[in-house]
């Protein structure tokens, strides 16, 4: 029996690689991130990748394709249609697919795990990751960034992604990254291309820093929450914007979800 | 009165099996459909579920169910130790003796895994859940049906339950499964599941009484086994088996 009876489930056994989640919509450019971040870092990290696809291992097949990684260190993992399900209520196959290949490659550095394109409102359990990053385009409208959700404002990093397509679309990027930073009260947003080289090191940088920051101690992994932030009236009616991310649930408060509970 | 003397209060064996046939606890089980999305891209006719759901139920159904009753009853006898582990090796070659397609054994090792990080999460120190435990290497979990003997052995289950508990959650596993695959009031199936467990009720009793890897029913579904395998090679599905 191995001394601690959940490697797996620990927040921080150093011996761990740091579990990166990449989230956000279909067809965003998750999985072409994780091409671009293995690329800038494969020579100096040793990364391993996990998929959750709908229904294919497509993800899992264009990355092995891309070339950035040997073809055994990208792994899919079946989500049973639910790939919400996958990164927060029930994240057991991918926690395993994690440990697997960690063990398989030792010693890793990071383990990315691509989620299955779902909606806004899908972010990764703090049980699954140590930190994520939620993605959006610039073809999706400029106004996305403002209508928030718990992976675009909480989220360890947003990234506005496909940036060299701004003007095809009529979407000022500066205004989207403004509305973004807004919208996370100053949490990191990153606009990427990946025909851009200073975006890309911007990313790459950030992954080294939470990286140094996970293995000193220092980064403690957060919940975007599965909801997003929401506003409601006490007893003066003044209102109260309150997220159930931040460890507030504690508090008495007396609306919808919280009677249901 | 004292209240630090009083003994832990238990929940009674029947919440402990309703928390285990409930869906939302977390043990990996949702990305599986009980071998149905094999069989229906095998070509098993959508209108042929329910009828298959019920030959589940008193073939297959009942070697996970035996297994899991004599891994329990073999966890609950004795001294602990190294019997254990020669014993419950033998529960498990007797499993996978009736088990024959790898794709379904692996699918259920997997599973395995999964539902020991729940028993060792919810009943970690006891010596059932630790036997088993025990012979768990990361390429090759005890299947399912064992760790499930674990977890009754620990929380103290009927054995008429474990085989209640495996008939009911196979049926249910691929009733929402086939929500996913086929377009279909969720109540219709419902019903099916309710019509497989009553199919198995007339095996329950042999099955609870089984004691040896012997007594383990090995009934066989050769056409689920062809489907596993094939299904395991495709790279278009939704669900693990
Ligand atoms: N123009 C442009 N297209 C991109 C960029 N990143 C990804 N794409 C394209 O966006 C589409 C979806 O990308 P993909 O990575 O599969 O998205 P995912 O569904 O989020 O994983 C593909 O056609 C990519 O080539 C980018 O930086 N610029
Ligand atoms: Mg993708």
């Amino acid at each position: 029996m191995p001394e601690n009876p959940f490697p797996e489930t620990a927040p921080t056994t150093p011996a761990r690689p740091l579990r990166l989640g990449v989230a956000g919509p279909v067809g965003v450019g998750k999985s072409s991130l994780i091409a671009t971040v293995c690329r800038a870092l494969a020579a100096e990290l040793e990364i391993g990748v996990i998929t959750n696809d709908i229904y294919t291992d497509e993800d899992a097949r264009f990355l092995r394709s891309a070339g950035v990684l040997e073809p055994e260190r990208i792994r899919a993992v079946e989500t049973g249609a639910c790939p919400h399900t996958a990164i927060r209520d029930d994240v057991t196959a991918n926690l395993l697919a994690a440990e697997d290949l960690a063990a398989d490659f030792a010693p890793l550095d990071v383990v990315i795990i691509e989620s299955g394109g779902d909606n806004l409102t899908a972010t990764f359990s703090p049980a699954l990751v140590d930190a994520q990053i939620f993605v959006l385009d610039v073809a999706g409208g400029g106004d996305v960034a403002r209508k928030g959700g718990p992976g675009i404002g909480r989220a360890d990093l947003l990234v506005v992604n496909k940036t060299d397509l701004a003007p095809h679309v009529g979407v000022d990027v500066e205004q989207m990254v403004a509305d973004a930073s807004a919208a996370r009260e100053g949490r990191a947003v990153i606009a990427l291309s990946r025909t851009d080289e200073d975006s890309v090191a911007a990313l790459r940088g950030w992954l080294l820093d939470v990286l140094a920051s996970y293995r000193s101690g220092a980064h403690v992994a957060q919940d975007p929450g599965p909801m997003a932030p929401h506003f409601h009236a006490d007893e003066d009616g003044v209102g109260v914007l309150h997220s159930h991310a931040d460890g507030d649930h504690a508090h008495a408060h007396d609306h919808d979800d919280a009677v249901a509970r | 009165m004292n209240p630090t003397s009083a003994p832990p209060a238990r929940p009674a064996p029947a919440s402990v099996a309703m928390l285990l046939a409930d869906a939302r606890l977390p043990g990996g089980g949702h990305a599986h459909s009980a071998s149905l999305e094999p069989a229906l891209l095998g070509g098993l006719p959508a209108a042929d579920v329910p009828a298959w759901m019920v030959g589940r139920a008193t073939t297959v159904g009942l070697v996970e169910a035996g297994t899991a009753v004599v891994a329990a009853r073999v966890l609950t006898s004795g001294p602990h130790g190294l019997d254990h582990d020669a014993a419950l090796s033998t529960v498990e070659r007797a499993w996978a003796a009736r088990t024959p397609s790898r794709a379904l054994r692996d699918a259920s090792r997997l599973l395995g895994r999964g539902y020991l990080r729940v028993a060792r999460s919810l009943w970690g120190p006891h010596p059932a859940v630790a036997a088993v435990a025990a012979r768990a290497t990361r390429s090759s979990s005890p299947p399912r049906a064992v760790v499930l003997g674990a977890v009754a052995a620990a929380a103290g289950l009927d054995a008429v339950d474990v085989v209640r508990l495996t008939v009911y959650d196979d049926a249910q596993t691929a009733a929402s499964a086939l929500l996913k695959l086929e377009p279909l009031d969720p109540l219709v199936p419902a019903r099916w599941v309710l019509d497989a467990c009553a199919a198995a009720e007339a095996h329950v009793g042999r099955v609870a009484a089984c004691t040896t890897p012997d007594d383990i029913p090995s009934s066989g579904a050769p056409l689920t086994e062809g489907w596993a395998e094939a299904h395991a090679l495709t790279n278009q599905r939704l669900f693990r088996a």
